[in-house]
């Protein structure tokens, strides 16, 4: 397997950009959006970041119910000259709705369900939901061929597992056992062993929810479960569809920090494991990507530094001396990442003093990343 | 003074790559080393995957019953710090035998492998688990009566899901306001909401980002009630030059240079904290906000974390 990044933003559909918290995805995946756009893909950027970085960045509000365009302006400040550059910052509880809308039997029935009291708490909340929604946004997008691209960077988490396990925790949620348990009891032919067991049940649930809460709750189950099985399906096709070596790529982003290193090694061994299409890491902020740097030293004064240079350059020699060790440092890692990837990309991106939010920021990453 | 430590639960929270977990075991460090008994938690599975807390401690995961761990050799803690994990299905549990008076059937319904998937997974529940295994562990005493632990530290996911934590009584109080998890929630939510017993701590660094995702993160708690103890500023670099050296610097320093990265990120990081000094009596709805600034150390492990907890001790001692 040899990749670069060009193949991969050209030959795949979708680019996943994972890693834990505070790595750099979401400035990772703006930047390969960004390059893939500037070289003629239609491209579609999508985040469940709640962070507002990328759509501030870009020029598009956050919690639009579907993908907006960037601006022309934004654009041409990235040298994007079509209107072939989308992002969505997605915004969990919208996607259910049109989820809602597309598998009830009619408009009536979908209001019916839109407004009821659990739906409208559940689908508002945080935890695998948003992991899953993800996943039934992406899949929606394939279907459609709107996209010849589209960008995900991953919702925050401890680890960058948890994405990977909310839509299968979700799905777990949606299994057809935790309905039977809620639906109202069927009459017919069960054996009283059954019948008893499910008595049980029903005593534990009023117990612990509450005689009245639970009437609720199995109300709620008697109405979803339908959609909650079309959940249910597609939460798994989700899953394997991102197995698909052809169309799809994940990155793996880390920062030279120990902790995000040890998450992307152990995250490494579960592509593995869980059948994913690993094409690389991406080492960000970085001194390894940093070209050849001199050492600072009284020649840039062009002549005898004065009192207060001299002592300027004593003092930045030290910042220096630091700089210079985490070079070497970061080096060993990228080669230890090229090892661990098995031909996969390892790139390095620079770290951006000024920040890495702003667009010609951004554009540079992009180009650092193409040219690995 | 800042008062790290003399309330029962610590709220160590901010976006990834700050330094959380780091500064969660270093409070626990300094909480210890000060006299307290101490219990720092994180939220997962009892030994499931490794974890980067810890790691801190020499471990590869915690269990989710309390249980010793070791400190820097020259921090003096006694036995006095203990960790583990929150694991919803433990609070799942010692929630059911509240409300379930025999044994036998507590153990059925855990037993269900339907109901637990429901508890683990359904969003709320698995917070409530979370949430009930806390106020156990803060009301667990010891045989001569007196609590078991003085302080619970949490070392909270990333902020949106610490206010989906955080939020959770009054949500779930929305879902179910009569019944036994109502009743629970009013119990175990002076916990979380009486700025005697809980703060919350912001651990953000000195950069415009993270400054205003850490204002916003205020402003969230501000609304689901939590109280804010304060911001922890992370990884200071301190601004060597004076005014004329830097004057000095700048026209002929360049990104050709090793030393430019550092000397620009010091001048932006100085100038983004005087910014956020000069707000801070405005910030959190007019109440301002203590700010702590713990400077970068160029060190690892055993001897960063020791580094770290010298100096929230020396910070914030007991009231």
């Amino acid at each position: 397997m040899s990749v670069d990044m060009e193949e991969l933003i050209t030959n795949r559909r979708v680019i996943v950009c994972a890693g834990s918290g505070g790595v750099g995805k979401t400035t990772t995946a703006t930047a390969i959006a960004l390059a893939a756009a500037r070289r003629g893909r239609k491209v579609l950027a999508l985040t469940v970041d709640p962070s507002k970085r990328l759509a501030q960045t870009l020029g598009v509000d956050r919690n639009n119910d579907r993908p907006v365009p960037i601006p022309a302006s934004h654009r041409a400040d990235a040298g994007i000259e079509g209107d072939n550059l989308e992002a969505w910052m997605l915004d969990p509880s919208v996607v259910a709705d049109q989820f809602v809308n597309r598998f009830a039997d009619s408009p009536e029935e979908a209001q019916r369900l839109l407004n009821n009291r659990l739906y409208r708490q559940i689908s508002r909340m945080v935890a695998g939901m948003q992991e899953y929604m993800a996943m039934e946004a992406l899949y929606g997008f394939l279907r459609e061929d709107r996209y010849d691209l589209v960008v995900l960077d991953t919702p925050p988490s401890r680890n960058a597992l948890d994405f990977l396990y909310g839509p299968s925790r979700l799905s777990s949620f949606l299994d057809g056992r935790i309905f039977k348990l809620f639906l109202p009891e069927e009459e017919g032919r069960r054996s009283f062993l059954r019948r008893a067991a499910s008595r049980l049940v029903n005593g534990v649930n009023a117990a612990v929810f509450g005689a009245e809460y639970y009437l609720e709750l199995q109300e709620f189950f008697g109405s979803f479960s339908g959609i909650f099985r079309s959940m249910n399906k597609n939460a798994a096709d989700g899953l394997s569809r991102l197995r698909d070596p052809e169309n799809v790529a994940f990155l793996l982003v880390t920062s030279p920090a120990s902790t995000s290193l040890t998450d992307a090694f152990f995250f490494r061994r579960k592509t593995v494991e869980l059948e994913l299409p690993f094409r690389g890491f991406v080492l960000n902020r970085s001194q390894a990507a940093a070209g050849d740097r001199v050492f600072p030293d009284a020649s840039m004064f062009g002549g005898t530094p004065t009192a207060v240079q001299a002592s300027a350059l004593e003092k930045l020699v030290r910042l220096a001396k630091v700089e210079q060790a985490a070079m070497a440092r970061d080096r060993q890692l990228l080669a230890r990442l090229e090892e661990d990837a098995g031909g996969g990309l390892a790139v390095a991106l620079p770290n951006i003093p000024s920040g890495a939010d702003s667009m010609p920021a951004l554009v540079h990453l992009g180009d650092v990343l193409m040219d690995a | 003074m800042l008062h790290l430590f003399d309330r029962r639960v610590a709220l160590v929270t901010g976006k990834g790559g700050v330094g959380r977990t780091t500064l969660s075991a270093g409070l626990a460090l300094a909480a210890a080393a000060s006299g307290k008994r101490v219990l720092l938690t994180e939220i997962g599975e009892p030994d499931g995957d490794y974890t980067p807390l810890a790691r801190m401690f020499g471990r590869d995961t915690l269990p989710a019953d309390p249980v010793h761990l070791r400190a820097p050799k020259d921090l003096d803690v006694g036995d006095r710090l203990h960790g583990c994990v929150l694991w919803p299905r433990n609070g799942h549990e010692a929630f059911f035998r509240t409300v379930i008076p025999v044994g036998a059937v507590v153990k059925a319904a855990m037993g269900s492998s339907a109901l637990h998937k429901l508890l683990d997974t359904a969003p709320s529940f698995r917070e409530m688990g979370i949430f009930y295994h806390i106020f156990t562990l803060l009301e667990a005493k010891l045989p001569d009566g007196s609590d078991r632990f003085d302080l619970v530290i949490v070392d909270m996911p990333a902020s949106g899901h610490t206010l989906g934590l955080t939020g959770l009584p009054e949500r779930l109080l929305a879902l179910m306001p009569t019944g036994p998890i109502a009743e629970a929630m009013h119990k175990g939510r002076p916990y979380f909401t009486d700025p005697e017993k809980c703060a919350a701590w912001i651990v953000t660094l000195p950069e415009v980002l993270p400054i205003t995702e850490s204002e916003e993160l205020l402003d969230g708690l501000r609304e689901t009630a939590t109280p804010v103890g304060g911001i922890l500023m992370n990884r200071v670099l301190t601004d060597p030059f004076t005014e004329e050296e830097r004057a000095a610097l700048e026209p002929v320093l360049t990104d050709a240079h090793f030393g430019h990265e550092r000397f620009v990120g010091v001048v932006s990081s100085t100038r983004a904290l005087d910014d956020l000094e000069a707000r801070k009596r405005s910030l959190d709805g007019g109440r301002g906000v203590e700010i702590l600034e713990i400077e970068e150390m160029p060190l690892q492990d055993d001897a960063l974390l020791s580094a770290i907890a010298r100096r929230l001790q020396e910070a914030g001692g007991a009231r």
